[in-house]
């Protein structure tokens, strides 16, 4: 038995999961994770470094690495890597300029092994937002068909304003890692 | 606020131990060696500082000294841990056998807490810290996997084990963290394919023009009222009057941009020669040179990429300003036009790249009241 059975025992018993929020800056990813924690999401400072929240979601008790998305803090991504159950990715569905840039640091974030057995959940947010496109659109500039088989994904249009989508989101990623890590003993 | 670690202090030598190898390849004893590290370095913090405030002669930044000492705790509260958990592997390495595995478990929840310390913490601690304290972490994780791997041996029957030692490649792309931006894809965003991208509300490519713009509240109300886009301008001038959600704004040269109410976010990529007069919840600013931004904001501005920007409170007047103003929540000053985070320095000392506009420089108020409504 290696430290990674040992981890999964660990977690097994509290029912955690650790969640890795990434994606653009200004893409709406603190707004979400205060969201879905109910607290008042007027006043939120680009983030500069990370937070962590701790929520109770379900039975699981679900750890929320959510990281700056600033282009020179992109480089730090990695440090959070490590035993990453589900990946959240979130996409700004208004900031059409800069969609290259956004499918650019998501192919680059698959290609990483330490994250090749975490699920994705896509959140094409901001959808209050009239000219932003749909989920089925930006699963086409991210070309998402195209991923890799092995991969648990799912696209889920939301907004972190009217709170729209979060949860559909949040309950398909919790399930999909349960499924793997609970559930198959 | 104080974290608890979850670790107790331990007051016996420490023993030599595992994650100090990489600091100090020669050290005959590490932890005196850490110390000692730590204390150069909390020296080097305190000349930075120092040299912070002589250079500001006179106008004292109250926040410097403040962050200075709670990076001096955050760092001495660290290496408490860091030291106890090492000390705690240590003992287990030299008896290693299965009655450790609670211990085991124990350390791996006091590692997590010691990264989440640095997490919480990340917000005032310099980047070099920040940086320095998870590649603690990282090493404490690999001490934590290696002796674990003692007490509890492998199955005869295992497959093959993947290897454990990426240590330095690792710490090598970590020091990578500073390395320029990765050079621009050249993208052709302007077509997605499916859908122009010129077609979402905005100005664009325009030269030596006067824009104007009025959004209405039953547009926003009716959810109309979404984004709009400043694009590819030079020489002109911009006024946007009334509330909308967002503002993305590229490559704007000796322009001037007068806005009402952003209920969202501002973003601003590219800028030169240009005076910005804003009112928003967030602001952010890449690639800016030489521009004047006088602002309203909610949270704190920041900057990326950018030199010789300089900053000033909000200074705009139209017919029905304080309305629109008061209803998107920005109807107080809240000083931090003044709080500008630099994504590109260290915080505990001055980014070269802002400044306070000096207030003899500062122009008036601007009124766009009796400019016609167009589109
Ligand atoms: N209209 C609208 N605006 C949103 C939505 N979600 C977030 N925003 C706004 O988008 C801006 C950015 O939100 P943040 O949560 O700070 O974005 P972030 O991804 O955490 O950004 P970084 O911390 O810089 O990486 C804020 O002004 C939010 O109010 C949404 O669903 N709809
Ligand atoms: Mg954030």
């Amino acid at each position: 038995m290696g430290l990674l059975s040992i981890i999964r025992k660990i977690k097994r018993k509290e029912k955690e999961m650790r969640i890795l929020m990434v994606g653009l800056d200004n893409s709406g990813k603190t707004t979400i994770v205060m969201k879905i924690n109910g607290e008042d999401t007027s006043i939120i400072s680009p983030t500069l470094g990370f937070n962590i929240k701790t929520i109770s979601y379900q039975k699981y008790t679900l750890n929320i690495w959510d990281v700056g998305g600033q282009k020179t803090i992109r480089s730090y991504w990695r440090n959070y890597f490590e035993q990453t159950d589900g990946l959240v990715w979130v996409v700004d569905s208004s900031d059409l300029r800069r969609l290259n840039d956004c499918k650019y640091e998501l192919d680059n974030l698959l290609k990483e092994e330490r994250l090749s057995g975490a699920s994705l959940l896509i959140f094409a947010n901001k959808q209050d937002i009239q000219g932003s496109l749909s989920p089925g659109e930006i699963a086409k500039v991210l070309n998402l068909e195209a991923m890799d088989k092995s991969r648990h994904w799912k696209i889920v249009g939301c907004s972190a304003y009217t709170g729209e989508g979060l949860l559909e989101g949040f309950d398909w990623l919790v399930q999909d890692i349960a499924s793997r890590i609970y559930m198959l003993d | 606020m104080t974290i608890s670690t979850g670790v107790t202090r331990e007051n016996s030598p420490f023993g030599r131990h595992k994650m100090e190898e990489n600091d100090q390849p020669s050290a005959q004893d590490p932890a005196a060696d850490a110390e000692n590290l730590e204390r150069k370095h909390a020296a080097m913090l305190e000349r930075l500082s120092n040299r912070h405030q002589s250079r500001l002669s006179g106008k004292t930044d109250p926040n410097s000294a403040t962050s200075f000492e709670s990076t001096q705790l955050f760092l001495s509260q660290f290496s408490q841990s860091k030291l106890s958990i090492g000390s705690q592997l240590s003992r287990i390495r030299k008896q290693p056998d299965p009655t450790h595995k609670a211990d085991l478990e124990a350390i791996s929840l006091d590692i997590s807490a010691l990264e989440k310390l640095v997490a919480e913490n990340s917000y005032f601690l310099p980047p070099y810290e920040v940086r320095t304290c998870l590649n603690t972490v990282v090493h404490l994780r690999q001490s934590l996997d290696e002796v674990t791997s003692l007490v509890i041996p492998k199955k005869k029957f295992s497959f093959k084990n993947k290897p454990t030692k990426k240590n330095s490649t690792a710490v090598a792309e970590k020091d990578a963290v500073l390395r320029e931006p990765e050079k621009e894809l050249n993208v052709g965003s302007e077509k997605l394919g499916f859908r122009d991208l010129s077609t979402a509300p905005g100005f664009r490519d325009r030269k030596n023009d006067v824009l104007v713009k009025e959004f209405s509240i039953n547009e926003l109300e009716g959810g109309q009222n979404g984004e709009f886009t400043l694009s590819n301008l030079r020489d002109c001038e911009v006024r946007l009057k009334g509330r909308l959600r967002a503002l993305f704004m590229d490559k704007l040269i000796n322009c001037k941009v007068y806005v009402g109410a952003v209920t969202g976010s501002v973003l601003i990529e590219g800028a030169e020669g240009c005076v910005f007069v804003l009112a928003s919840h967030q602001i952010r600013i890449h690639n800016a040179k030489n521009c004047d931004f006088y602002l309203r904001v909610r949270s704190r501005p920041i900057i990326e990429d950018s030199n010789g920007v300089r900053f000033a409170p909000y200074c705009l007047s139209y017919q029905g300003i304080e309305k629109d103003l008061a209803e998107a929540n920005l109807g107080e000053e809240t000083g931090n036009w003044a709080n500008v985070d630099d994504f590109r320095w260290l915080r505990a000392v001055q980014s070269p790249n802002w400044s306070v506009l000096p207030e003899c420089e500062r122009m008036g108020m601007v009124d766009v009241s009796n400019v016609g409504i167009s589109d």
